[in-house]
């Protein structure tokens, strides 16, 4: 019963996520011309103005480090914090040195 | 038509979801975890693409090919934010290592139903 | 308790890994004008280190590698990315300032010293997630902890 189950709702994850994909009704793919100067801009603008404004003419990383620095910031944070709890996760306990 | 990436990023995530369903080894958990994460920045990187009248895009980047200005370039943004998602990614698995690890030298076992019986 | 691998591996390891350094050397350096940046080259390092850490052993590698130097150094890397984040902090966080009037990284765009605190940040970070994964597979490898 229970694999029944969860073989029908992931059948209709599965046909969720193509229906979704669909492009006449769904995710619009490969936004173009006027559609990508209307939804778009962001992008555009800082493919247009990345060189001048942050000077890398890498424009992904003037975006991670530049425009969106708050984001990198707290990546770093989480990668920290996490290589942190790993660290303190695996190493040797107190009590048990004498092993 | 679908378009082959997205079929690729949704399969991806489709089968993600069956392991984390039916498998019951922690390793296997943490891959599905992995998988679910690769496909979705598949469909985010996919998302980028711009399909300009027949002209193919080039990727953003303007070293050596400062002629390129006016030319359609791949959206940044997602790839900007999948790098951050990335790095996160790295994070989760450095530490699910870290815990599996710790709960097999607790019990001995990997099988989830079996850490679910012994508990104490 | 021999923990390395045959000649073979260790002789192609001795090859490989100066070769792979310098490549994520490349990498971190030349962030903001090729694809790459911190976050890939710094991975592209670890990857040498913990080719070093599997084809010679634990044994090897700890004597090599000080991991309470290593914690420290992402530690470092970190800080040093706040305080590059924090130079233009007379207009607003994360402005930068280096790019239209600092003394130095203000060349014209394309060449190495250029992009302000760009090249700054990319070190930093690239040092932060060399040493937070060496050190993370590091502390896998000296879990002693099983349970007889």
């Amino acid at each position: 019963m229970r694999r029944t189950v969860g073989a029908l709702s992931l059948l209709f994850i599965l046909g969720m996520l193509l229906l979704i994909a669909h492009p006449n009704y769904g995710l619009k793919f490969g936004l173009g011309g006027e559609d990508w100067q209307k939804y778009r801009y962001t992008d555009q603008y800082y493919i247009d103005h990345g060189i001048e404004e942050v000077g890398g003419t890498n424009i992904v990383t003037d975006i991670v480090f530049d425009y969106r620095g708050y984001d990198t910031l707290g990546e770093a944070t989480v990668l920290f914090t996490s290589i942190a709890g790993a660290v303190a996760l695996l190493r040797k306990w107190r009590e048990e040195n004498g092993e | 038509m679908i378009p082959l990436q997205f079929v690729t990023a949704f399969l991806m995530i489709f089968m993600g979801i069956y392991a984390f369903l039916y498998k019951r080894n922690l390793i296997k958990l943490i891959l599905a975890l992995n998988l679910i994460d690769a496909g979705i920045h598949l469909l985010l990187i996919s998302l980028g693409y711009r399909l300009e009248n027949g002209v193919l895009p080039t990727a953003p980047i303007y070293t050596g090919y400062e002629t390129l200005k006016g030319t359609p370039m791949v959206g940044p943004i997602p790839q900007a934010l999948v790098l951050t998602s990335i790095v996160i990614g790295v994070c989760v698995l450095s530490l699910a290592m870290a815990l599996t690890i710790n709960a097999y030298r607790h019990y001995g076992t990997l099988d989830v139903n079996k850490l679910r019986r012994l508990r104490g | 308790m021999g923990s390395d691998m045959g000649l073979i591996v260790k002789t192609m390891a001795r090859a490989t890994i100066p070769l792979i350094g310098i490549f994520g050397a490349y990498v971190v350096a030349h962030g903001h004008l090729t694809p790459g940046g911190g976050f890939q080259g710094g991975a592209t390092i670890a990857g040498a280190g913990i080719l070093f850490l599997i084809a010679f052993g634990l044994n090897e590698a700890k004597t090599r590698i000080n991991k309470n130097l290593y914690s420290a150094l992402e530690g470092v890397g970190g800080l040093v990315f706040l305080i590059a984040g924090m130079l233009g902090l007379g207009v607003a966080f994360f402005y930068n300032t280096l790019w239209h009037n600092g003394p130095i990284f203000n060349g014209e765009p394309g060449t190495l010293l250029s992009a302000g605190y760009l090249p700054i940040m990319n070190l930093a970070v690239g040092l932060k997630v060399y040493t937070g994964l060496v050190s993370a597979v590091f502390a896998m490898a000296l879990f002693r902890r099983w349970r007889k």
